[in-house]
C-alpha cells in the first residue's frame, strides 16, 4: 500500500465531509472514497473517524441523513446537506483559503531578503 | 427505515455493513480471491464495535445514563432515609394542598356541567350591580323563553326542600322543580325509566310524574328496580307523585354543589300567585344559544326585549315601586358551569388560599433545596473524586437532577392522594352542615397541574444544589478546611424559608385575629343557649288552626321545665338572612335619592328579653298587640338616631306598606344579617300584626336554663305532638350553630392559616437544624481546637446560637417585607383587623424566632459537647 499517506489536520476533516457531501448526496462509504480519489490516495479517513464524524455533524444539524438505494441496488444511507451545513461549509472554506495563502506564505519565506 | 430510526445501533451496523461489502467489492474488483479481500477489507476496518462506542458517544446515551442515575439516586437516598422522609413529607404536603385547593377551584369555577354541549349555555336572567346573576319570575321566564330568538332553547328550575311520605314513613328529601325542556335541553339520559317531559307539567290536578337521582336510588331503596311507579306524597300538595326514572350517575343537577334527591315538574308545583305575578322572582334561568350566535348578540337581543318588558311591567304597578323597578338589569351570562351558589360565597377565599399553599410549596423547595445543598457539600469529597476520575459537569448536575426527580415524583404521588383527602375535608367545612356535592375527582386539568407544580417544584429545589455542586467542584473538593459557599448559598435559603413561614404565620395571626373579633364583637344580643326552630305541617292542617297552635305553642314553651324563656322571630337574626322594606317617617323628608329601606322583623313577645337585648325606653310588645288593636312598632338606636336625632321616638309614628305603626319603645343596636355586618337601622313589629302571611314560618327561640340547649329538643317534638298531630319539628338547632354557619369562610381561613402556619413553623424548624447540623459537624475541628484552648462549653453553645440568632434577625427582617406585601391580599377577609398590624407582625416573627431558636440549640448543644481529643484526632 501507498506509504505516503499524510495525516488529516485536526478539524479539517468535518470540512471535507460538508465539501464532499455538497457535491451530491452520498453515502459513508462513497465519501471515504472520493476523498482518496480526488486527493489521489494522499488522504485516506480511517472507517474510526468516519463515523463518529458523519454522526457528529449530523447531531449538530449540518448533515441530514435518509435511507435510499445505491447504484449497488441494496439500500444505503445517503448524506445531504442541510442549510446550517451549507452556511457551515462556506464559513470554513473561506477561513481555509486564509489559513492556507497565509501558512503557504510563511512556508515560502520573505521574497524580498 | 423504521428500524433504523427506532434502533440507531442496528442503523449504524447495517451502515457500516455496507461499507464493508464496498470495500470487499473494491478489492475483487482489483483481481483479489474473495477471501483474500474480505481479510484486507477487515483489515482496513479496524473494530466495528469500536466505532460504534464511539458513534454512541457523539450522540449520547442519555436514556441508559438516566437508568443508571436513576438506581444511584434511589440507592443514594434509601441509605439518608431522615433525608427522604423529611423531604418527600415537605413535597408531599406543599404538592398535596395546592392540588386539593385546585381542585375546588376547578370544580367551582373550570369544570363544565356534565351535560351535552356545556359551552353553549347561557343565564338568561336579571342581574345585580356585579353582574351576578339573580332569579326571574315565571312569566319573565316564559316571555324570554318565547321571545329571545338567540337562543334555542330554556329552562327553568328552583330547588327547595320537601316533607315526602313514601312507604308510610316521612322524610325530608331535597328537591329540584324544573320546567319541561329540562333534561331535553341539558341533554340528560336516565338510567332507568323515563325522564320529565312536556307532557308531566300541566297544571291539572291527579297523578304528577317525579324523578328521583342515582343518589337517592341508592340510598333509600338499593337500586332496586321496583322503585318506578311508586308514589309518594308531599306535604301541602293534593296531587300524589309517580316515580317515572332516575338520571344518570353522573348527573348531580344544575346547582353546583347541590344534589337533589327528587325533581318535580315545575309548572305543577308552582302557585297561581307564581305563575301569574311577573315580579315575584325565584326561578332559575339557563337557556342554549342557537347555532352560529354569540353570548354578546344573545345580550344584544335581549337588552331590546327587556326594555319593553320594563316598561310594559312598570305600567301596572304602584307608583311607588316604579322607580327600583325600572333601575333593575338583565344579561346573559356564561353559563357552562351551571348555577353556581358556591361559587359567589367561597371564590374569593379560595383565590387567597391557592397564595397560601403556593407559599407552602415554596417553602418545602426552598427546605428541601437547604437540605440537598447540605447533603451535596458533605458529600464534597465523592463528587470532587468523580470528577478527578473523568466524570462530567453536566452528568453530575443529571445526576443531582435525577435524585431531586425522584424526590418530586414520590412527593408528588403522595400528593395527590393528600389533595383528595385533604379536597374531600375542606368541601365538609365549606358545607357547614349542609350537603354539598362537588365533583372534585382528579381530571385532566388537576392532573396536569399537579404534574405541572411538580416539575416546576423539581426545577426549583434542583437547580439550587446541582448547580452549587458544578461550581465547588475539583478545585474545592480535595482540600480540607474551606467553603464558605455553601454556607451561603445555605443560610439563603434558610432565610427564605424564614420570610415564606413569616408571610404564612402572619396570614394564620390575621385569620386568627379576625376569627377572635367576630366572637367577641358586641352582637347586642347573646346567641349561645337559645335553641332555635320552625314548625312544618303534613299539608292536613288549614292554616287558621295552624296560626292558633302557634300562638299557643309559645304559650305552652314557658312552662317546659329548663326553659328560662321563649319568643319568636319572623327572620332569625344573625342567620345570613335580612327582611328590608321602604319607610316613610312622621316629621322626617327624605332628600331625592336618599335609601328609604331599614331592616324589618316581626317578634313575638319577650322577643328582646329572651335573647337579652337591652330595652332603653319604652316597652315590649306583650299580649295587648293584637291583629285588632293600634299597630306598634320598636325601633333600634341607629333608627332613632338618623330619624329622629336628640328628639325622643316614642308616640311617632312610621308608615310602611300603607299600614302606619306607633312606635311604643326603643332598644340598643344588635347584628342583624351577619356578624360582620355593621348595625342596621331596624324596626320590629309584632307578629300578630304582620300584614302578608299567617304566622306560620315563625322561628322559635326557647333560652334554656344553663346546659346544653339542645336537651330540649325531645321534650319540645313532644308537647308539639300533642298540641296538634299534624305539626312537626323542623330545622331544630342551636342558635350558636346557625350562626357558626354565617362565618365559616372565616373559620375555614383561621383553621387552614393555623395549620399551614404550624406547618411554615415545623418545615423552617427542620431547615434551621439541617443547616445549623452541618455547620456544627464541618466545624468540629475548629471547635475542638477552640475548646482545648479552654473556650468553654457555655462559649461554645453561645457561638453556635449568636449564628442561628443571626441567620433568624436576617430571616425575620425580610420575613417582614414579604408578610406586609402579602397579607395585603386578604383584606377582603378579614373583620376589624388591619394586615399591617404591628402587634401581629411581632406576633408572627417571635414565633419564628422561638421556633428557630428551639432548632437551632439542639446542634448548638451538640457542638458543645464535642471533645476535643476526638474532634482533633479525626484529621
Amino acid at each position: 500500500m501507498d506509504s505516503r499517506k499524510s495525516d488529516l489536520l485536526q478539524g479539517t476533516l468535518d470540512m471535507l465531509i460538508l465539501k464532499i457531501v455538497a457535491l451530491q448526496p452520498i453515502h459513508g462509504y462513497g465519501i471515504a472514497q472520493r476523498i482518496r480519489q480526488i486527493s489521489k490516495d494522499v488522504l485516506q479517513v480511517q472507517q474510526g473517524s468516519l463515523y463518529p464524524a458523519l454522526h457528529r455533524l449530523k447531531k449538530r444539524g449540518l448533515l441530514r441523513a435518509e435511507w435510499s438505494e445505491a447504484e449497488t441496488g441494496r439500500e444505503a444511507k445517503f448524506y445531504t446537506l442541510t442549510k446550517t451545513g451549507r452556511k457551515q461549509l462556506e464559513d470554513e472554506s473561506a477561513n481555509w483559503d486564509r489559513l492556507s495563502a497565509a501558512i503557504s506564505m510563511i512556508m515560502r519565506g520573505p521574497a524580498e531578503e | 427505515m423504521w428500524f433504523g430510526r427506532r434502533n440507531p445501533n442496528g442503523d449504524l451496523a447495517r451502515e457500516l455493513r455496507y461499507h464493508f461489502d464496498g470495500l470487499v467489492r473494491d478489492f475483487i474488483a482489483a483481481g483479489i480471491e474473495p477471501e483474500e479481500a474480505r481479510r484486507r477489507a477487515r483489515l482496513e476496518f479496524g473494530g466495528m464495535e469500536q466505532i460504534s462506542e464511539e458513534c454512541r458517544d457523539v450522540r449520547g446515551h442519555w436514556l441508559k445514563d438516566f437508568g443508571k442515575d436513576l438506581s444511584y439516586a434511589t440507592r443514594t437516598l434509601r441509605r439518608s432515609p431522615v433525608f427522604l422522609v423529611v423531604s418527600v413529607l415537605s413535597l408531599a404536603l406543599g404538592i398535596g394542598a395546592n392540588t386539593a385547593i385546585f381542585s375546588l377551584i376547578n370544580a367551582l369555577m373550570l369544570r363544565s356541567l356534565p351535560v351535552k354541549d356545556a359551552q353553549h349555555l347561557v343565564y338568561v336572567t336579571r342581574v345585580d350591580p356585579d353582574n351576578k346573576p339573580l332569579h326571574v319570575s315565571w312569566q319573565l321566564f316564559e316571555y324570554f323563553r318565547d321571545h329571545l330568538k338567540s337562543i334555542s332553547d330554556a329552562t327553568a328550575e328552583r330547588q327547595e326542600h320537601f316533607a315526602i311520605t313514601i312507604d308510610g314513613t316521612d322524610e325530608i328529601v331535597s328537591g329540584s322543580l324544573v320546567s319541561s325542556d329540562h333534561y331535553r335541553v341539558l341533554g340528560v339520559e336516565p338510567i332507568a325509566g323515563r325522564l320529565l317531559e312536556a307532557a308531566d307539567d300541566t297544571i291539572a290536578p291527579g297523578n304528577s310524574a317525579a324523578v328521583v337521582s342515582y343518589r337517592f336510588w341508592e340510598r333509600r331503596f338499593g337500586l332496586n328496580p321496583a322503585v318506578i311507579g311508586k308514589t309518594f306524597t308531599i306535604a301541602g300538595h293534593t296531587n300524589a307523585f309517580t316515580v317515572v326514572g332516575v338520571t344518570a350517575q353522573g348527573y348531580h343537577g344544575a346547582v353546583i354543589g347541590s344534589d337533589p334527591d327528587i325533581t318535580l315538574p315545575l309548572r305543577t308545583m308552582l302557585s297561581a300567585e307564581e305563575r301569574n305575578e311577573p315580579t315575584l322572582n325565584n326561578l332559575n334561568m339557563l337557556g342554549r344559544l342557537a347555532p352560529g350566535v354569540t353570548r354578546q348578540q344573545a345580550n344584544a337581543e335581549l337588552q331590546v326585549l327587556w326594555q319593553a318588558w320594563k316598561q310594559r311591567i312598570a305600567a301596572t304597578l304602584p307608583e311607588i315601586d316604579r322607580p327600583s323597578f325600572l333601575r333593575e338589569r338583565a344579561a346573559v351570562l356564561s353559563g357552562r358551569n351551571g348555577f353556581d351558589p358556591l361559587r359567589d360565597r367561597y371564590s374569593e377565599a379560595l383565590f387567597v388560599l391557592m397564595g397560601i399553599v403556593c407559599l407552602v410549596l415554596l417553602l418545602a423547595c426552598a427546605n428541601v433545596s437547604g437540605l440537598s445543598v447540605a447533603r451535596t457539600a458533605s458529600r464534597e469529597r465523592e463528587i470532587s473524586i468523580r470528577l478527578a476520575i473523568g466524570a462530567s459537569h453536566s452528568r453530575l448536575v443529571r445526576q443531582s437532577l435525577t435524585e431531586t426527580l425522584v424526590l418530586v415524583a414520590l412527593g408528588g404521588s403522595a400528593g395527590l392522594l393528600l389533595g383528595r383527602w385533604f379536597s374531600a375535608v375542606l368541601i365538609t367545612t365549606m358545607a357547614a352542615g349542609e350537603t354539598v356535592t362537588l365533583a372534585v375527582g382528579p381530571d385532566w386539568r388537576v392532573l396536569t397541574f399537579t404534574i405541572t407544580i411538580s416539575l416546576a417544584a423539581c426545577a426549583l429545589t434542583g437547580l439550587a444544589p446541582s448547580l452549587h455542586g458544578l461550581r465547588s467542584g475539583l478545585h474545592l473538593g480535595l482540600r480540607q478546611f474551606k467553603t464558605s459557599g455553601h454556607q451561603r448559598l445555605g443560610r439563603a435559603l434558610v432565610i427564605a424559608q424564614l420570610s415564606i413561614s413569616m408571610a404564612l404565620v402572619t396570614g394564620a395571626a390575621l385569620f386568627g385575629a379576625t376569627l377572635v373579633k367576630l366572637y367577641t364583637v358586641d352582637r347586642g344580643l347573646r346567641t349561645d343557649g337559645i335553641l332555635t326552630f320552625s314548625l312544618r305541617t303534613d299539608g292536613k292542617c288549614p292554616a287558621e288552626r295552624c296560626r292558633a297552635a302557634t300562638i299557643s305553642l309559645l304559650e305552652r314553651l314557658k312552662t317546659l321545665p329548663g326553659v328560662a324563656s321563649a319568643s319568636a322571630v319572623d327572620v332569625l337574626p344573625v342567620s345570613g338572612s335580612l327582611w328590608d322594606r321602604d319607610v316613610q317617617v312622621q316629621g322626617y323628608t327624605f332628600r331625592p335619592g336618599e335609601d328609604q329601606t331599614v331592616a324589618f322583623n316581626a317578634i313575638a313577645p319577650k322577643f328582646f328579653a329572651t335573647v337579652e337585648t337591652p330595652l332603653l325606653k319604652g316597652r315590649e310588645f306583650d299580649s295587648r298587640d293584637t291583629r285588632a288593636s293600634t299597630k306598634v312598632a320598636i325601633i333600634n338606636e341607629s333608627f332613632a338616631c338618623y330619624f329622629f336625632g336628640l328628639k325622643s321616638p316614642l308616640g311617632r309614628s312610621v308608615t310602611s306598606a300603607n299600614v302606619t305603626y306607633e312606635i311604643v319603645g326603643v332598644v340598643a343596636n344588635a347584628k342583624y344579617t351577619d356578624l360582620k355586618q355593621a348595625p342596621l337601622k331596624t324596626m320590629y313589629i309584632p307578629w300578630t300584626q304582620r300584614t302578608e302571611e299567617e304566622p306560620m314560618d315563625f322561628n322559635f327561640l326557647v333560652r334554656a336554663t344553663p346546659g346544653d340547649p339542645l336537651r330540649l329538643s325531645g321534650a319540645i317534638e313532644t308537647l308539639v305532638r300533642q298540641m296538634d298531630p299534624a305539626l312537626r319539628l323542623n330545622a331544630t338547632a342551636s342558635w350558636s350553630t346557625v350562626v357558626d354557619r354565617t362565618i365559616v369562610t372565616e373559620r375555614m381561613m383561621a383553621g387552614l392559616g393555623g395549620f399551614f402556619g404550624l406547618l411554615a413553623l415545623i418545615i423552617v424548624g427542620i431547615g434551621i437544624f439541617g443547616v445549623m447540623a452541618f455547620r456544627v459537624s464541618r466545624r468540629a475541628n475548629e471547635i475542638g481546637v477552640r475548646m482545648a484552648l479552654g473556650a468553654s462549653r457555655a462559649g461554645i453553645l453561645n457561638m453556635v446560637l449568636r449564628e442561628t440568632v443571626a441567620i433568624l434577625m436576617a430571616g425575620c427582617a425580610a420575613g417582614t417585607f414579604v408578610a406586609l406585601s402579602m397579607t395585603r391580599l386578604t383584606r377582603a377577609l378579614l373583620f376589624e383587623t388591619s394586615p399591617a398590624d404591628p402587634r401581629i407582625i411581632g406576633m408572627a416573627a417571635i414565633l419564628l424566632i422561638f421556633a428557630g431558636l428551639l432548632a437551632g440549640w439542639l446542634p448548638a448543644r451538640r457542638a458543645a459537647r464535642v471533645d476535643p481529643m476526638i474532634a482533633l484526632r479525626c484529621e
